[in-house]
């Protein structure tokens, strides 16, 4: 059991992350890791959607998401922060991207900054999965085009009709149930039977 | 021999003698599918022959993947061969062409002048007319299999079938079998007639559409007596009546139909009904097949696919082309010929 | 700065002339919800309320119940504010001897472990023998915690004093203790020990210790190659690495704004102790 340190405070991700880090392959170790991941985070902040291997794209993600969260709670004033955005973004014009254009995109965000899909992969390659990338709010076209589900298409328009068919029957099982019901009542609660079976004939 | 056989029709024809002498008698059910389908063929090479000198005609294609403009030829080019242009997938899903932005246009039909042509497939934002082309096709190509699927021993006479109303839940074939007065089929049977259909439409057979003079249509289906009495009421607008074939079954519709067989999916044979007529019109009994399809390429989940096959299963409201006092409405429910012939 | 490098020379800090400092700077007001909320500065002194950061041992029902438990040992005896680097004297029920206790006291070198499971250990060192008891903060035979001078050293874990002169852990055990006046930070001693010379218990010199003053004589050139290969200068940027190790703020907050009115309480009750206290000193003294 460890004690959580105290020396920082640090906003919650609105992603799922890991119990364990990725070790990602390469001869130099967690440096090499590193480095690796800065490539891929300036590439995400520098171009908003970019394509990558799935692995090194979730741990990129993360770090995207922390260095953005990390930039909206302190904003540019704060020096820790500032060399932070220093250290991973290699472009430094960058960085005043990330104060002055993220930080106002995803102030008043309650959702991820960033969103990954899985990309499709060739057919005969090696087993890596792809995975698209991509900052929230950018200015490319969506990836999923929405298609509504049209009523008119000819499955839609079986299963309506099959769900009218349903209703109508169970409409007159319960009249012919009232019926029977009521017959041995009273008069008087004539009235409201014939009423109900008024509306579903015009049903 | 076929030629024989059209040569006596003809002779038999022209003497008025074609009610006294009834030829359905001497030519078997799969001998008078190839007579049609002869006859077909026969015609089709005529009308492209008769076409002459080629004439161009411009169309304007409009929808994805972008505006182009095609030089086809005239009366002989069908929107079909316009998709060949395009790329396969248009070839595959395209199922109904709209010149003009009005006028639906089969896409085996050959094209007469210059138009602009935009193509529909399943899912298109209004797919009334497309839905009601795959369900006037399912019907006609039960026809096909339902003549296929009995023995030789059987006779099989097509009857006609109603104008398409897809929330009657079930597409419908009018067949009269004379030799089996009382057949209730069994679920053995129904599977196998489902199968014989799913097979027929794996041939990808293409809907070819053919005008013809009602004197014509009167000899392809001499055979069918049924047929023979519905072509006078069809052809007394403009003397025409359309035909269309697939595989070698040849059939009277009014049209549009889709493009191609294979553009049918998912398919079931749910029942078959027995219609009772009363005692004015000629024919005393038919058998009311009934069947449930989905175009290719819609998922439907098991369950609310038999959902849709039990609601198949009961016998379809339509008119019966028998009784007006079953159903309450007048005789004449065949597919009269209509406004999409119009424009030809 | 003159009275903190006199404080650094000696090794009993004076406390009481201090005057009261004044309020700790406004933090310049950022834009967007997220100012410091003040129920978060609990966590400085009750870190082992806040769970374990590793997912795999998270339980919120357990750490909810552990929570309640500590709440309620803590009405039961006075648990002080206390850091790493602060002299304590706990008093313990022995087990060998029925109805007797056993007093200990030392430098607080270690604080670990989370909810009940929360461990310090002390370091001392008696007739030239180094000592080192380690208590659970929750044990049950524990009769009293009494912080004698509350401080902080330079570092977060203070191991290198095993190796250290035995001077900079030893503390007289009839300490008296040293009154905090109310309002004052935690000071943070700067003192920087006196190593022996090798053998060492670890290698402290690629530990990037700062209270430790006179490493560098020891270091063959191998020793410092090798700190210079072992270096990694990215990992204090390696901002998941440091979200693995603590608890996000929201959170935290969750867990502070549960438990805030009885800590507020128990604090309340402890000043009104600590009057008392102040009260009664002198008398002792004259006694």
């Amino acid at each position: 059991m460890n004690q959580a340190d105290v020396s920082k405070l640090v906003s919650k991700l609105r992603i799922k992350v890991k119990a364990e880090h990725r070790n990602l392959r390469n001869p130099k170790g967690p440096e090499g890791r590193i480095d690796k991941l800065r490539k891929t985070v300036t590439g995400l902040i520098k171009f908003e959607r970019i394509e990558v291997n799935y692995n090194r794209g979730d741990e990129a993600r993360q770090y995207a998401e922390r260095l953005i969260s990390e930039a909206i709670r302190h904003g540019d004033c704060h020096t820790p922060t500032m060399k932070m955005a220093d250290f991973w973004l290699l472009e430094k014009e960058l960085v005043h991207k990330l104060f002055k254009v993220l930080v106002p995109r995803f102030e008043n965000s309650n959702v991820s900054f960033t969103k990954m899909y899985k990309a499709p992969k060739p057919q005969y390659s090696r087993n890596l999965e792809k995975a698209v990338l991509e900052l929230r709010g950018n200015p490319y076209p969506d990836l999923f085009t929405k298609q509504p589900n049209n009523r008119l298409w000819i499955q839609n328009v079986l299963l309506e009709a099959a769900k009218h068919d349903y209703r109508q029957s169970k409409y007159a099982e319960i009249a012919q149930n009232m019926a029977k019901n009521e017959e041995p009542t009273q008069v008087n609660s004539e009235a409201p039977k014939s009423e109900i079976i008024e509306d579903i004939k015009t049903q | 021999m076929k030629r024989h056989i059209t040569y006596l029709s003809k002779t038999l024809n022209a003497n008025g003698y074609t009610k006294c002498l009834p030829l359905s008698r001497f030519i078997s059910t799969q001998e008078a599918v190839e007579r049609r389908n002869h006859i077909f063929s026969l015609e089709k090479k005529r009308q492209i022959e008769q076409v002459g000198r080629i004439e161009k005609i411009e169309v304007r294609y409009k929808g994805i993947p972008k505006d182009t403009t095609f030089i086809m030829n005239k009366d002989l080019s069908t929107p079909y061969d316009c998709t060949k242009h395009l790329g396969q997938w248009y070839m595959e899903s395209s199922a109904l062409a709209v010149l003009d932005g009005s006028v639906y246009w089969d896409m085996h039909r050959p094209l007469t002048e210059s138009c602009t042509l935009e193509l529909q497939h399943f899912k298109v934002s209004e797919p009334q007319q497309v839905n009601k082309a795959f369900w006037r096709t399912c019907s006609l190509v039960l026809g096909a299999c339902a003549t296929n699927a009995f023995k030789t021993s059987v006779p099989v006479i097509l009857h006609s079938f109603p104008q398409p109303d897809i929330r009657s839940g079930s597409f419908i074939y009018d067949v009269d079998l004379p030799s089996l007065p009382d057949w209730q089929p069994t679920h053995q049977e129904l599977v196998t007639l489902g199968a014989e259909y799913v097979k027929f439409i794996r041939q990808n057979h293409a809907l070819e559409r053919l005008e013809v003079s009602a004197a014509l249509a009167q000899e392809m289906f001499v055979d069918n007596e049924h047929k023979t009495a519905q072509i006078p009421s069809i052809a007394r607008t403009n003397g025409k009546v359309t035909v269309y074939r697939v595989g070698d079954h040849v059939d009277i519709s009014k049209g549009p139909l889709i493009s191609n067989t294979s553009q049918i999916g998912r398919a079931s044979i749910t029942s078959v009904h027995k219609l009772t007529g009363s005692s004015e019109s000629g024919v005393k009994q038919l058998y009311r097949f009934q069947g449930v399809a989905l175009p290719t390429g819609v998922v439907l989940n098991h369950f609310a696919f038999s959902i849709l096959t039990d609601r198949a299963k009961k016998l379809n409201s339509a008119r019966s082309p028998l009784g007006p006092d079953i159903f309450g409405k007048k005789e004449d429910d065949m597919e009269v010929q209509q406004s999409a012939a119009a424009k030809a | 700065m003159i009275f903190l490098e006199f404080r650094a020379l000696s090794t009993l800090p004076e406390r009481v002339e201090e005057p009261p400092q004044e309020e700790p700077k406004e933090v310049p007001q950022r834009r967007g919800p997220k100012s410091t909320n003040p129920i978060l500065e609990h966590r400085h002194i009750y870190p082992e309320f806040l769970p374990d950061p590793n997912p795999k041992w998270r339980n919120s029902l357990r750490e909810k119940m552990e929570r309640a438990d500590m709440l309620k040992r803590r009405q039961q005896i006075d648990i002080p504010e206390f850091y790493v680097g602060s002299i304590l004297a706990v008093t313990i029920a022995d087990p060998h001897a029925q109805g007797k206790t056993n007093k200990f006291v030392g430098i607080c070198i270690e604080r670990k472990g989370c909810g009940l499971r929360a461990e310090f250990t002390l370091r001392n060192v008696v007739d030239h023998q180094g000592l080192e008891v380690r208590y659970d903060l929750y044990d049950p035979t524990i009769d009293k915690i009494q912080v004698l001078r509350l401080e902080k050293r330079l570092d977060d874990k203070l191991f290198y004093l095993r190796d250290a002169l035995p001077e900079y852990s030893t503390f007289p055990l009839d300490m008296d203790p040293e009154i905090l006046p109310e309002g004052t930070p935690v000071p943070v001693n700067p003192l920087k020990v006196k190593l022996k010379p090798k053998p060492w218990l670890e290698r402290w010199e690629r530990q990037e210790l700062k209270g430790i003053a006179n490493i560098e004589q020891y270091l063959t050139t191998t020793n410092r190659l090798n700190r210079k290969l072992r270096q990694t200068p990215w990992e204090k940027f390696d901002l998941m690495k440091q979200y693995r190790k603590t608890i996000p703020m929201e959170e935290q907050s969750d867990i502070w704004s549960e438990v805030n009115n009885q800590l507020q309480q128990l604090q309340m009750a402890r000043k009104k102790m600590a009057r008392k206290r102040t009260f009664t000193a002198p008398k002792t003294q004259l006694g």
